[in-house]
């Protein structure tokens, strides 16, 4: 029974090699995290069948998390009417765990961030893993690395379900988490090497060679990202883009017009009136080619002093996304060179 | 294909808790009129069904347990306490995770639907305030009903996980139950595509019509201007009928429109047939032979589970007894499997009407022979001022041979009110006492001559009236007494002394005994 733990570089074709491993013969479950992803992974299976065939399962986390384990096992017992999406009131951290209130509110929601908790507290577990083991043969998780709080502790328990496992995921592309509560996990992401043991703790081989190489982006922005961010990522290709930091407004104003380069700002992007993303949000696309990522004052002077990679591991990893989503040319730009078009 | 394997109801209609096992096939309900053959069946029908609409249409008030809502009233009147009305259909596990879970009565991880039909919590207070009434004031109006998997996934009647449909034989005709039938077939037939197509292809074809024969007419008229009707209300699915040799099912006989009906629903379709077809006295308005037609139908059907309610025997008996599930008087209720082997299998072979009319009965008299059967009845009338068996819902049946225990095990497992009346056959203790142990209950008892020397029905008679039995078979006898030659012609002379001497026969006590203690 192969469990493994893939760890991929951006655009290293992880929803591809997930896709291709589906069949019409094994029942599948896969869950995802964020909605980009999710669609991307609907197209791609249905581009491989045609439709998304009966045997296999797409249901983003919360689905999973609310639908699959908790709803079957649960709602009666614990006679809830829904999920609640708001974060609970901090006074509840000091709850016993075994409190209802801890996990639901009074109207009778649960908490989406405990609700992992909840399985654990109740020993569910050993029920979920049973309805794994009987309606699916494989067990697929895309974008592992966004699975927090609670949530990771549930996946690491899951994973001794005897069904076949693969989960896939960028350590550095973590720009999410599906949940935090108080600090249940809360120092997960800032070590790699920790990162690993975990899923090598739950029985899981950790393997970082399958998706090492980027089929999308070339060697000059593998090069750019290695050096300015220190994440070793390499690439599939050989050949030679271009990266391209903007100096001037006349070049600025070019880039701002070209409807072919996806300006891609750290945050409310749609107040500059172009063809454009937020870094973090752009995570799983994949179809942009070429991309301009528009740094603020800040950003800009520690890119230029060439010490990116010191930057909060949340914002290091938009960047690394932002950066990550050319399959041609990287232009890098001041944000005053667009505020020109900034409305409010 | 799903197969429903439970229900589990409660506080609908007449049932305040009620668990029936089915098995996959066939399931015959036989009972008495108000006996809740139909409300299982809605029961059945709701819950598969989700529909909001009909639940509102009936009322929260005819659904509830009328006992339960009276019970609570009578009581503290805590909002937590209100009843609330559940159906569980456990289902035969599949490989579908959506129907699986623990949302059900037993909390068991199963597969299967179920029905609720609660209070809304967010009125909360508005009901506070009705129960807190002086006057007894139950609150139907604040009472929604949810449609749920096992596993806790919703579902409402376009989406429903299991395809059934119901057919009452009493409303076949309706002008309501007709089109929902139609549509319920045009779907199994036409996938959704092709439905879709034809839907468009006859509005076209309306217009068409609009265009060049109406075309005319309109141009005549100045500003208005005639057109035909294509909404929501006149579309395809809504003209559509269903027509043997041209003749529209509606203008049919009731009997052949129940037939056809039946026929068409259970064949095969493109779409995949029917899980489950819920028939209600499916012999209305059919003659004998268009019901064995009928029944050979359902006899042979696979791949539809079944749930017949009937008063018929022929249909009963022809699908096996063994499907049969009796629903008795006092909400019990009993399949011949929870019989012990022995006596199931007997009441298969039994001559089938026997058990119907036994198991339709609240009170019942049996007796072993036809001379009994002639004269109990007599005996009754005299016992009680006149009064016929059947006023008293007394039933007598003669059942032949010695197979009482069968139905004594039977009247317990259904509740039934049971006086046996037996010969003494030369040892009343060894017979009638010690041979019943087990069997006898509260309500079931024997009842026979304690004086071994009245060994049998007519030594006893004849004893208790010996005038009477010389004056009606004395004349003209030479070789036999009379009570030889009523030994030799049981029924025969049980039949000339009830025409002889109508009301001036002695009850042998055994049996004033038992008259009595029926009616206790």
């Amino acid at each position: 029974m192969d469990k493994r733990v893939m760890f991929a570089v951006a655009g290293s074709g992880k929803t591809t090699l997930l896709v291709k491993r589906l069949s019409l013969e094994k029942r599948a479950l896969i869950i995802t995290y964020t909605e980009n992803n999710y669609r991307h992974l609907r197209d791609s299976i249905i581009k491989r069948f045609g439709h998304v065939p009966k045997n296999i399962n797409l249901l983003s986390y919360f689905t999973f998390l609310y639908s699959f384990c908790y709803r079957p096992l649960l709602q009666v017992h614990m006679q809830t009417r829904g999920i609640s999406f708001r974060a609970p009131h901090a006074r509840t951290l000091k709850l016993k765990r075994d409190n209802k209130a801890y996990y639901a509110t009074t109207s009778g929601s649960v908490y989406h961030n405990r609700l992992a908790k909840l399985l654990e507290t109740v020993n569910a577990i050993p029920d979920v893993m049973a309805r794994m083991e009987r309606f699916y043969d494989e067990f697929y998780v895309d974008e592992v690395q966004d699975l927090a709080g609670h949530d990771f502790n549930l996946l690491m328990a899951l994973a001794k379900a005897k069904v076949e496992m693969l989960f896939v995921g960028d350590f550095y592309q973590h720009t999410f988490d599906t949940s935090r509560d108080g600090n249940v996990n809360s120092s997960l992401h800032a070590d790699i090497g920790k990162y690993e043991k975990l899923f090598q703790k739950a029985g899981v081989t950790v393997d970082k060679e399958t998706l090492s190489r980027s089929w999308r982006c070339g060697v000059t922005v593998c090069d750019f990202i290695r050096t300015h961010l220190q994440i070793d990522m390499q690439s599939q290709h050989t050949y030679e883009t271009e990266i391209i930091p903007l100096a001037n407004q006349v070049d600025a104003n070019a880039v701002h017009a070209d409807g072919n380069v996806v300006k891609l700002f750290y945050q409310e992007h749609y107040k500059y009136g172009c063809l454009s993303n937020n870094w973090g949000a752009s995570k799983g696309l994949d179809h942009y080619n070429d991309v301009c990522v528009v740094l603020g004052a800040t950003h800009w002077k520690i890119y230029q002093t060439s010490s990116l990679a010191a930057l909060p591991p949340q914002t290091k990893n938009k960047l690394y996304v932002a950066f990550s989503r050319t399959r041609g040319k990287l232009y890098l730009a001041p944000e005053k060179l667009f505020k020109p078009f900034k409305t409010d | 294909m799903h197969t429903i394997r439970k229900v589990v109801i409660q506080n609908f209609k007449k049932f305040k808790s009620l668990t029936l096992d089915f098995e996959p096939g066939k399931t015959v309900l036989i009972g008495n009129n108000e006996a809740g053959k139909s409300s299982i069946l809605l029961a059945l029908d709701l819950a598969l069904g989700g529909s909001r609409n009909r639940i509102e249409a009936l009322g929260a008030e005819a659904l509830l347990n009328k006992d339960s809502v009276s019970a609570f009233l009578a009581g503290e009147k805590s909002l937590e306490k209100l009843p609330e009305l559940i159906v569980d259909v456990f289902l035969e596990e599949g490989d579908d995770e959506s129907l699986y879970g623990t949302n059900n009565a037993h909390q068991r991880q199963t597969d299967g639907v179920r029905m609720i039909l609660a209070v809304m919590a967010e009125y909360g207070e508005a009901v506070q305030a009705i129960l807190a009434d002086d006057q007894p004031n139950f609150p139907f109006e604040y009472y929604a009903v949810r449609f749920e998997t096992f596993a806790g996934r919703p579902y409402a009647a376009f989406n429903r996980p299991i395809k059934h449909m119901m057919l009452d034989g009493s409303r076949i005709d309706g002008d309501h139950a007709s089109r929902e039938y139609t549509r319920a077939v045009y779907a199994f037939n036409a996938p959704v595509e092709d439905r879709y197509k034809l839907e468009n292809l006859y509005r076209q074809g309306k217009q068409a019509f609009t265009g060049q024969h109406l075309a005319a007419l309109n141009a005549d008229l100045p500003a208005y201007q005639f057109d035909v009707r294509s909404s929501i209300r006149s579309n395809l699915e809504t003209d559509l009928i269903i027509t043997e040799d041209d003749i529209p099912l509606e203008n049919h006989g009731k009997g052949r429109q129940c037939f056809i009906k039946t026929e068409f629903a259970l064949s095969k379709h493109k779409q995949g047939g029917l899980d489950v077809m819920l028939l209600e006295e499916p012999e209305n308005h059919l003659s004998h032979s268009s019901m064995k037609a009928l029944v050979a139908k359902l006899a042979e059907n696979k791949s539809t589970q079944l749930f017949i309610a009937t008063h018929s025997s022929h249909i009963c008996s022809r699908l096996d007894l063994r499907h049969a599930l009796l629903i008795g008087p006092n909400t019990a209720a009993g399949s011949l499997k929870a019989l012990s082997p022995d006596t199931a299998e007997f009441f298969m072979k039994a001559p089938d009407n026997n058990v119907l009319e036994f198991a339709l009965s609240k009170k019942v008299i049996l007796v072993e022979g036809d001379a009994e059967f002639i004269l109990v009845e007599e005996f009754y009338k005299q016992c009680s001022n006149g009064r016929l068996p059947h006023v008293d819902d007394v039933h007598i049946i003669s059942i032949g041979g010695t197979s009482f225990k069968r139905y004594m095990e039977l009247a317990n497992l259904l509740g039934i009110r049971v006086a046996a009346i037996r010969d003494n056959d030369k040892d009343y203790q060894k017979n009638c006492v010690e041979n019943y142990a087990g069997f006898a209950s509260d309500n079931a008892k024997v009842f026979a001559d304690k004086d071994n020397d009245r060994s049998t029905f007519e030594i006893g008679l004849h004893n208790d009236n010996v005038e009477t039995c010389k004056a009606v078979f004395g004349p003209g006898r030479k070789t036999l007494s009379p009570l030889e030659y009523m030994l030799a012609n049981k029924a025969e002379a049980a039949f000339e002394l009830l025409k002889g001497k109508p009301g001036e026969l002695t009850v042998p006590a055994f049996i004033a005994e038992a008259i009595q203690w029926i009616n206790e």
